[in-house]
């Protein structure tokens, strides 16, 4: 990871008798795109509530570039809430010019700032119109514009894909890579697992206020068991069994998906494979995202398995 | 495009409050109650001018007597004609040859009256019946005859007798004389305080709904990112309070231009003093009601709950009104009345108008009346400006931990922890 810019340092939340946020910690580097990836109520929203300042956090930090974050430098922020909300009957142009000009833009910076988002959203001809006029996704759209036109230094955007067609989803991907590879770091939520393995450099898991595992995907994966399918059409039943540190995870026909407990245990598997007769299929089953992040919340003890499990079906289906 | 970087030190608290006030007053002003509301009440203040021009046409229009003299009773015309603009009628006088012609004029109509007989002891012939004041006149002119014919009989001049009945006076010695600002102040002061209980009204309950539709719209969470909580909630009762205000301005000023030509109201030069106080009490007034109206307004997240959840404040606003009815405005009518209050009544009055809910409209009503130390009046001031501090500091924290709570009501104590 680059130098980090945003350091979230052991965040504590609690709402009643909810602990919220337990000592939540990672970093951020410059042009890096984070995704937050945990079940509902796990605590990602609130996380970027206290980044934001909307929310005050019971204990922990969150600094920028070094320095303990302040009401200025969270004006450099583009913040999408997870409630989507502008004004229903103002007009787009009107009001992102009156947005942008709350983060510290002058009115013909902003006025240029507005059009030119609207622009490059595919919105241009529609800001002279009342938000509420607009369908579900374009109102989608102006709420992304609503983030981008002041130029932040950091994007903190939670769910930004949600309610989005697959167009608007690859204009949305393509404007966050766009906004990180210039340089500026995007933090933010999503429920669709495949679109954040695909898109994010680093992934961060929290379930019930606790981050669970921080880093690329492929260092998540370096983490968990190495996974093979194996097909041998004529292995009798229960062949795995014979190779040592080896488990049966499910069986397909005549194929099975093995869990090794150690990544050199590979080459005895395949020898044991080949003595049962013709081997079709030897592949390495790279877990992806959703099987990461399920195996690391199963593992997680607590009444929320049930919900993370529910959030996980949820969000693949 | 190159987007130029904003100078990320542009946004100080008062250009954030400008511009939250700027956004609410340009939508405020296109909004209904502004629109319709201003149209509404310019065309009520037009028919009230109107109607009150026609009434008024009416009483002024002095009428015209047409009246016959026949006989001796002649002797009454000229005294007649003489007198009739002092007594608020115009009168025409003819002399009539004969009693029978008059009679048929009369009934035709083309006479009001026929009066024959003797100056002493006249006759009068009319239609269907006397009008009262002719009536009045003439009997004052057959007395004063009969008056100076006994006064010549006794070897007096009746001219003589007159001069000195004139000038008979009463001298009256005013202890308490009353200015015109004292009885013009209570009404003035009556004026601005029920004009600021319906403003506080109409235009509160415009705060509380702003305050829930941004709460709803969720648009708050990005507006709190940038602008702190005391920012909006001042911004949003300035914007929407110059919007009441303008409206205000519009309606006082057709009322103005409506009834003064016709005379139905005129605004002495005493009263102007009156009005400014009015207006300084008024301005503080609403802000204070309307910090505390988006403050509790905030405690809920739909706009149909507004009313329930500003019921204290609309409560207190219904006590400050009570008090003025029952305290302040008896204790002052008997004063300007030129007695003197109850000394419990009085004192009541000026304790109750120096505690800050109360003061706008308890103080203008009293300032108004004229008579008010110059200490309790800075007094109420300094309370009542503190007091505002106090709210804006309460009401936002207040607004910052429940605008991001959606959902079921908030009771007021959790709000105000943190």
């Amino acid at each position: 990871m680059a130098e980090p810019v945003l350091e979230i340092d052991r965040l504590s939340k609690r709402y009643g008798s909810v602990l919220a946020l337990d000592e939540v910690s990672f970093e951020l580097g410059a042009g890096e795109l984070f995704g937050f990836v945990g079940p509902n109520g796990a605590g990602k929203t609130s996380t970027m509530r206290i980044v934001l300042g909307v929310l005050a956090a019971d204990s922990g930090a969150v600094r920028w570039r070094g320095q303990p974050i302040s009401f200025a430098t969270r004006r450099r922020i583009g913040y999408m809430p997870e409630e989507r909300g502008l004004y229903p009957s103002m007009g787009v142009t009107e009001q992102l010019v009156y947005l942008a000009e709350l983060h510290g833009m002058r009115a013909p910076a902003a006025h240029a700032a507005a059009a030119h988002w609207l622009e490059r959203l595919g919105l241009g001809d529609r800001g002279g119109e009342q938000l509420q006029k607009l369908s579900q996704g374009n109102q989608q759209r102006v709420q992304l514009a609503a983030a981008l036109l002041y130029s932040p230094d950091l994007l903190v955007l939670d769910e930004p894909f949600s309610g989005l067609d697959p167009v608007a989803v690859d204009v949305m991907s393509a404007v966050l890579r766009e906004q990180a590879d210039a340089g500026i770091s995007v933090l933010f939520s999503s429920h669709q697992l495949d679109l954040v393995e695909q898109l994010c450099d680093r992934v961060g898991i929290i379930s019930a206020g606790r981050m669970l595992a921080v880093g690329s995907v492929a260092e998540l994966r370096a983490g968990s068991a190495p996974r093979y399918w194996v097909d041998a059409p004529d292995a009798p039943a229960g062949w795995v069994e014979w190779v040592p540190g080896a488990t049966l995870i499910r069986q397909e026909d005549s194929r099975v998906l093995v869990e090794l407990a150690a990544p050199a245990g590979d080459q005895s598997l395949l020898q044991v494979a080949l003595t049962t007769g013709p081997v079709h299929e030897f592949r390495r089953d790279l877990p992806s995202l959703t099987d990461l992040f399920r195996s690391v919340v199963a593992e997680e003890p607590g009444p929320s398995g049930a919900t993370a499990q529910r959030d996980i079906e949820e969000a693949a289906s | 495009m190159s987007n130029a970087a904003p100078d990320s030190s542009g946004l100080s608290p008062r250009r954030a409050v400008y511009l939250i006030a700027r956004r609410e007053f340009a939508t405020r002003i296109r909004g209904k109650v502004f629109v319709i509301g201003t149209v509404v009440a310019v065309a009520l203040l037009a028919l009230y001018a109107v109607l009150q021009l026609a009434v008024i046409d009416r009483i002024n229009t002095t009428t015209t007597f047409k009246v016959g003299f026949s006989g001796p009773a002649t002797a009454l015309a000229q005294p007649l004609e003489a007198a009739s603009p002092s007594l608020g009628f115009k009168v025409h006088v003819s002399d009539i040859a004969t009693e029978a012609r008059g009679r048929s004029e009369v009934r035709a109509g083309s006479l009001d009256a026929l009066v024959e007989g003797t100056p002493g002891a006249p006759q009068v012939v009319v239609k269907t019946g006397i009008d009262p004041t002719l009536q009045a006149a003439l009997v004052s002119l057959a007395k004063q005859h009969v008056l100076s014919t006994d006064l010549s009989a006794a070897g007096l001049s009746p001219a003589t007798v007159e001069g000195q009945i004139n000038a008979v006076a009463l001298g009256v010695d005013t202890l308490q004389p009353a200015t015109a600002a004292q009885l013009q102040g209570p009404i003035i002061g009556f004026v601005m305080a029920f004009a600021l209980y319906i403003f506080i009204g109409i235009y509160g309950g415009v705060i509380g709904q702003g305050v829930v539709a941004e709460k709803a719209s969720r648009v708050v969470e990005i507006l709190l990112s940038t602008v702190r909580p005391g920012q909006l909630l001042l911004g949003k009762v300035i914007g929407i309070g110059l919007v009441g205000l303008l409206q205000l301005g519009i309606i006082a000023l057709c009322g103005l231009l409506f009834t003064v030509p016709t005379g139905v109201l005129a605004l002495p030069g005493a009263a102007i003093g009156a009005v400014l106080i009015g207006v300084m009490w008024f301005a503080l007034g609403f802000i204070l009601y309307a910090l505390m109206l988006a403050a509790t307004a905030s405690l809920v997240s739909r706009v149909e709950e507004v009313s329930s959840a500003t019921v204290p404040v609309t409560m207190l606003m219904v006590v400050t009104w009570l008090l003025a009815y029952v305290v302040a405005i008896p204790a002052i009518d008997a004063v300007t009345g030129g007695g003197a209050a109850s000394h419990g009544l009085a004192t009541l009055t000026t304790v109750l108008s120096l505690i800050p809910p109360f003061t706008p409209v308890l103080m203008s009503i009293r300032m108004a009346a004229g008579g008010v130390p110059l200490w309790q009046g800075l007094l109420a001031l300094v309370l009542v400006l503190a007091s505002i501090g106090g709210v804006t500091w309460l009401g936002a924290r207040i607004y910052a931990n429940s605008v991001l709570r959606f959902g079921a009501r908030i009771r007021i104590l959790d709000a105000l922890r943190r």
